[in-house]
């Protein structure tokens, strides 16, 4: 009788190790450029640092959309479920180089800057390339103006977290 | 830049020098090579393990030069990507006209855009997201991440979560460069491995002109490979669903349109330019099975009512 009792608590304790090994083991990684990592399973707790994408997590708890996660640099804390997956992202192959830099520079910006397109500029925002191909092929002005106020418009970071808020969406989700 | 230099990388004379025998060799992984490089280079490996073989080591070298020549057309610079995406923007003005006149409107198409683009394969690019006046039910991505939305299309939709879906399964296929995959043989891009000003006249520039052409015939009249529209569609809806929308939202798209298919003006729409809807319908409904608390998720629909409401 006693033997039993010690083989199932060994057998329990075994048990209780497997399972905290595979917890401890599971992988993910970040799949989304600039998700945060919050102090609480909660959008609005305090973020206490963005991850790159394809920063590597080992996932110590989940709650409901909310993972808990820990980066190889010992940053802990929690992530929504979305953005993370169980293997590296692929990369993509924009050949951005350097070109895409002051493209990018400009979607740090703050604000959707819609409103403030104004017809009756003049069209100063197509490539020399598009530029060049509309002389070629006698593309009306209008329709180059039309282009040019599409490109102009930009949308950062913090316009997207207020849309998702006030969306209800995502990690903002009741 | 990418395809002349792959050619250059395989003088004729090399190929002059292999053997008959090795020529043979080379049959099987050149049949091979059309359908998948990789499965090409994997029969060398088969054929000669310990690559002593010299005739099937320069057939090998070949293929490799001629499996990249094939791939080269996606590997363009973003600047050179976006030069062809403005291009045929232009183009797409003329066939589907001016970008409605709501300010309001355009900007909360490039919000919920933008937001399910976060969340793309490809993040490190901008996207620009248009709606345009017209009466076809459509919604096409220009390679470098500019994407059109019909009017009809979104005046079609029932909430924010169809229209999320949408626009997903477009940035999937700027991000998956499928448009560019399409017309990778086109001769603009022997020769030229950027694109300026300086190639965009005189010959070049027709040729140049010639592949926006072929890229339209591709895009506004035949469709994509449906291989492709199948990769977009499943792509899509893992997008929406990592950004927090409901993605059955896509599913409820296709199958409003397969609703309004038999009255509706086929031509340079997303009847004749996508695969028949009831495989669509199909393959999406069983993607589903992965999100089943895809029904807990945002569909956002007053929101996207008032918005409607606008157009």
């Amino acid at each position: 009788m006693r033997r039993d009792i010690i083989i199932f608590l060994l057998m329990g304790l075994l048990c209780t190790l497997f399972s905290a090994g595979a917890v401890s083991a599971e992988k993910a990684w970040v799949a989304a450029d600039g998700a945060a990592l919050k102090a609480s399973a909660d959008a609005g707790s305090q973020t206490t640092a963005e991850l790159a994408k394809g920063t590597e997590l080992s996932v110590l708890e989940s709650d409901k959309k909310w993972l808990r996660v820990k980066t190889a640099q010992d940053q802990e804390g929690w992530i929504y479920r979305g953005k993370v997956g169980s293997s590296p992202p692929q990369q993509s192959e924009s050949g951005s180089g350097s070109s895409i830099g002051g493209l990018l520079g400009d979607l740090s910006g703050s604000s959707v800057q819609a409103d403030s397109a104004d017809t009756s500029r003049s069209i100063r925002g197509l490539s020399p390339e598009a530029k060049e191909y509309a002389k070629q092929t006698g593309t009306s002005a209008d329709y180059q103006r039309a282009l040019d106020e599409v490109i102009d418009v930009k949308v950062g970071k913090a316009d997207i977290d207020r849309f998702l808020k006030q969306g209800k969406i995502g990690e903002y989700a009741d | 830049m990418l395809l002349i230099q792959n050619r250059q990388a395989q003088p004729e004379t090399e190929t002059r020098s292999i053997s008959r025998r090795g020529l043979l060799h080379m049959l099987g992984p050149l049949a091979l090579l059309l359908a998948d490089p990789a499965l090409a280079l994997d029969l060398f490996k088969v054929l000669d393990p310990e690559g002593k073989s010299k005739d099937l080591q320069k057939a090998k070298q070949i293929v490799q030069g001629a499996g990249s020549i094939m791939a080269s057309a996606t590997d363009l610079d973003y600047k050179s990507e976006f030069a062809i995406g403005e291009s045929l923007a232009l183009e797409g003005f003329k066939r589907y006209g001016l970008p409605v006149k709501n300010k309001e409107v355009q900007k909360y198409i490039t919000l919920v855009g933008n937001t399910v683009a976060r969340n793309a394969l490809r993040t490190d690019i901008p996207y620009y997201f248009v709606l345009v006046n017209s009466s076809l039910y459509n919604a096409f991505a220009c390679p470098g991440g500019i994407i059109f939305l019909s009017a009809a299309l979104f005046k079609a939709m029932n909430d924010e979560s169809e229209l999320a879906t949408v626009l997903a399964h477009e940035v999937a296929h700027v991000s998956h460069k499928h448009a560019l995959q399409s017309i990778r043989r086109a001769k603009f891009f022997e020769g030229v491995g950027q694109i300026t000003t300086a190639n965009m006249k005189g010959a070049d520039g027709q040729k140049f002109r010639n592949m926006i052409g072929g890229l339209q015939d591709v895009l506004f009249d035949q469709g994509l490979d449906q291989n492709m529209e199948f990769e977009a569609d499943l792509s899509g809806m893992e997008c929406a669903y990592r950004t927090g929308y409901d993605p059955t939202g896509f599913v409820r798209v296709l199958e409003m349109l397969q609703t309004r298919q038999g009255g509706a003006d086929k031509k340079g729409s997303w009847f004749s330019t996508h695969p028949p809807l009831p495989e669509r319908i199909q393959k999406c409904r069983s993607k589903t099975a992965d999100y089943p608390d895809a029904k807990t998720l945002a569909t956002v629909k007053e929101r996207f009512i008032a918005y409607r409401a606008q157009v």
